[in-house]
């Protein structure tokens, strides 16, 4: 038996389809519309902005009179009223409400393959991250993070302010040196060895000789964890710590480790209060470990690592490999505030810090780089968005301030990343992310005190984007901006 | 890398522009490692995961400088395992975050300690990497590996819950997907998926791609369009976002370490 649907009730399902059709269009159109255009509608019509659609008109559907429109399911309608107006739609199959795109001829793709970006944000100079001397031979090396290498000048460059930028003596970089994002650099003073961290990129600690240039592959790879950050060098126990920002650990290596071979220490815990760490630095003279923590931290459980998986996501078989994101307890993600946590030299699995240096005095702010004067007993922070570099006693433990900080327009100190202290010359070397320079300083300056020298990558005053490894832009259309992460 | 920040760029800045604002410092509880990032043009916010804190962090529109989060979804009934990437759903007002076999879908509002309203899967092989949300057509694209280096979209109703199964899947050879590092996009008024492909080198490969495929389309279909690849300018791309208002797309690419802005009026 056939149902018969009365002429009106009809007519008032069309009503019906149609004001949800509209609707529909309007949301749309909210989100496609550029924000000022409706805005200016919505002023023009007398209407106030609610923060939420609104049906702003009513208007014959072009083609709808005419059967010109497109095929058109309404997929979050009743089953009867979609029966109305479409054939039954094969399982699984939906129609398109939207018009296919007309096929493109090859000519029309292949101008779309070749087509060159009309603008590419890019900082074409080099962007020093980290620093290290070599004082036996009178050089600085800095790792770039902006076009990938390492580059070594004399120690005492000094860029002229009327100079475009100060060229390296050496630089390595392309694709065999396996350089990329080098976060950290430490120099083997007796043989002028270069040893640089990636941080996130391609899981490599490289090492070259001193006159190593160009596109040569390192002399030596140790395969690290993921998100290695910060090195330091332990030279009386020949032991190579790192930083693992995502696994909240500190890994230790033989110095001369190579290839796939362990660690032979771990330090990773709830009781470290690592939270990820950055910086640091081995005073091989009392015996202590210092590490710079952000504050993010997840809960981990070696007993949900998936066996069946490798590499991030399931088990790595090596002794004293960190608990990663495979073994991240889900929901246990926090916030630490961030701090300076001191451990013995030789601290192994889940122990508590000696002491921690945290609080609102201490002016902590992203505190990245680390490095000691042993012979002052002080401890130098390279405080990133603190546009400046703290200073405090080794000893120091709690919330207090730092003893002295470099600060302020005259000391050229932004966005600071990689901080050295130079024993011999008692100085104290800045690599500012932030505007492509390398400063340096008494190691006793404070406040906004003028570098003794700068070296300088790019012509004055160039925009710096500080763009890294960025993943994932976004458009703002209400600004016209486009953001971009790190 | 070295410095955490999320730069804001005028749109047309080129080269070496500094950012017209940037968030970054304590306060922002931002980490490195941002691999997502949406802004709502209605509600005039943008939000990023935090990777390391299991965490979304929402932000006003115009934040600037060392500015704390309006709002954080962060707690053990939130589920957020380490997400790395987050799509927005502006029309129904939903947060969408992939991880690996579900995908977790958060009110567009919520704020602490709160469980997802709704999560597709879990779901063996799901390997959810990438999504987005295509408000007309109701449907929700999940991109991820398809076994090995291969790569393959899973296009589900955009309610689905639970382990079901995709309303249609396009993979194969002839599709040329592969690796998915950063957002896709759905472009729902043209029914088109527009996605970053990474080849498997390390570092970076003659024939990354960004493509454009038929949303539509089953199995085996090869993109409608292609930018780069072999040997034209990308080397390994991570993300992509739309800007449908001056019809471009705009791609980062980890090599080249840069932001590109391709004039790309047929696709929108």
């Amino acid at each position: 038996m056939t149902t018969r649907i009365p002429i009106d009730s009809r007519k008032a399902r069309v009503v019906a389809l149609a004001a949800v059709l509209i609707v529909a269009a309007g949301i749309v159109w909210l989100r496609y519309v550029p924000l000022g255009e409706m805005q200016a509608n919505a002023i023009r019509a007398g209407r106030r902005p609610t923060g939420a659609p609104q049906l702003v008109s009513v208007h014959t559907i072009p083609g709808w009179a005419e059967g010109e429109m497109c095929e058109w399911v309404p997929a979050s309608a009743g089953s009867s009223l979609v029966s109305m107006f479409t054939e039954p739609q094969a399982q699984g199959v939906p129609a398109r409400r939207v018009p296919a795109p007309p096929a493109p001829t090859p000519e029309e793709v292949a101008a779309v393959n070749g087509r060159a970006p009309v603008r590419m944000i890019k900082d074409h100079y080099p962007s020093y991250s980290a620093v290290a001397v070599d004082l036996k031979n009178d050089e600085v090396i800095m790792t770039d993070e902006s076009t990938f290498s390492i580059l070594t000048y004399e120690r005492t460059t000094n860029t002229p302010p009327s100079a475009a930028f100060s060229e390296p003596k050496r630089k390595i970089f392309g694709h065999n040196t396996w350089i990329e994002y080098q976060c950290g650099v430490y120099v083997d003073q007796a043989t002028g060895d270069i040893y640089a961290v990636n941080n996130d990129t391609v899981d490599r600690l490289v090492v070259f000789s001193r006159n190593a240039k160009g596109d040569v592959p390192p002399d030596r790879i140790i395969h690290t964890p993921h998100t290695t950050y910060g090195i330091a060098v332990d030279e009386p126990h020949q032991e190579l710590f790192l930083t693992v920002q995502e696994a909240a650990a500190v890994t230790v290596y033989r110095k001369h480790a190579a290839e796939d071979e362990p660690p032979i220490r771990l330090l990773q815990g709830e009781k470290t209060l690592l939270a990820d760490p950055h910086g640091i630095a081995v005073d091989s003279t009392r015996d202590l470990l210092f590490v710079s923590n952000f504050g993010a931290a997840t809960e981990k459980d070696s007993a949900i690592i998936d066996p069946r998986g490798q590499g991030y996501f399931g088990a790595v078989d090596k002794p004293n490999w960190p608990l990663a994101r495979n073994a991240a307890i889900p929901g246990s993600g926090k916030f630490l505030p961030p701090s300076i946590t001191v451990y013995p030299r030789d601290a192994e699995g889940d122990v508590a810090p000696v002491r921690r240096i945290e609080g609102p005095r201490t002016q902590l702010n992203w505190p990245t780089a680390l490095t000691v004067d042993p012979k002052r007993g002080e401890i130098f922070v390279a405080n990133d968005t603190g546009d400046s570099v703290l200073v405090f006693d080794v000893t120091a433990d709690g919330d207090v301030p730092p003893k002295r900080v470099i600060k302020g327009p005259r000391s050229m100190i932004k966005s600071p990343t990689g901080v050295f202290y130079d024993w011999e010359h008692d100085e104290l070397w800045v690599a500012n992310f932030g505007n492509h320079t390398a400063t340096v300083y008494p190691a006793t300056a404070s406040g906004d005190a003028a570098p003794l020298r700068v070296v300088r990558s790019a012509p004055l005053n160039t925009g710096t984007p500080n763009i890294g490894n960025a993943y994932a832009p976004a458009y703002d259309s209400k600004r016209d901006q486009i953001l971009v992460p790190n | 890398m070295s410095h955490p920040q999320i730069a804001i760029f005028a749109r047309l800045a080129d080269g070496n522009a500094a950012p017209v604002r940037a968030i970054a410092g304590q306060k922002t509880l931002l980490t490195r490692s941002t691999h997502g990032i949406a802004y709502d043009h209605i509600r005039d916010v943008f939000m990023v995961p935090n990777f390391y804190a299991q965490a979304i962090q929402v932000f006003r529109g115009d934040a600037d400088g060392e500015v704390a989060p309006l709002r954080i979804i962060q707690g053990p009934l939130t589920r957020l395992h380490n997400p790395d990437k987050l799509m927005l759903d502006v029309v129904n007002n939903e947060i969408l975050i992939p991880q690996r076999d579900h995908v977790l879908v958060f009110d567009g509002n919520a704020e602490g300690n709160v469980a997802p309203k709704r999560v597709l899967g879990p779901r063996p092989g799901l390997g959810a990497l990438v999504v987005d949300a295509d408000p007309i057509h109701d449907l929700l694209v999940v991109a991820g590996a398809g076994g090995g280096y291969t790569g393959r979209f899973q296009i589900f109703d955009r309610t689905a819950s639970g382990n079901v199964e995709p309303k249609w899947v396009i993979a194969g050879p002839n599709t040329q997907l592969q690796r998915f590092m950063g957002p896709i996009a759905v472009q729902p008024t043209r029914g088109l998926i527009v996605a970053g492909i990474r080849t498997n080198e390390e570092l970076g490969g003659p024939d990354n791609f960004v493509g454009v495929w038929n949303l539509f389309a089953r199995g085996d279909a090869p993109p409608i369009y292609r930018i780069g690849g072999p040997n034209v300018l990308l080397e390994q791309v991570r993300g992509i976002t739309l800007n449908p208002k001056h019809k471009e797309l705009i791609v980062t690419d980890k090599r080249i370490n840069g932001v590109m802005t391709y004039y790309f009026p047929e696709i929108f």
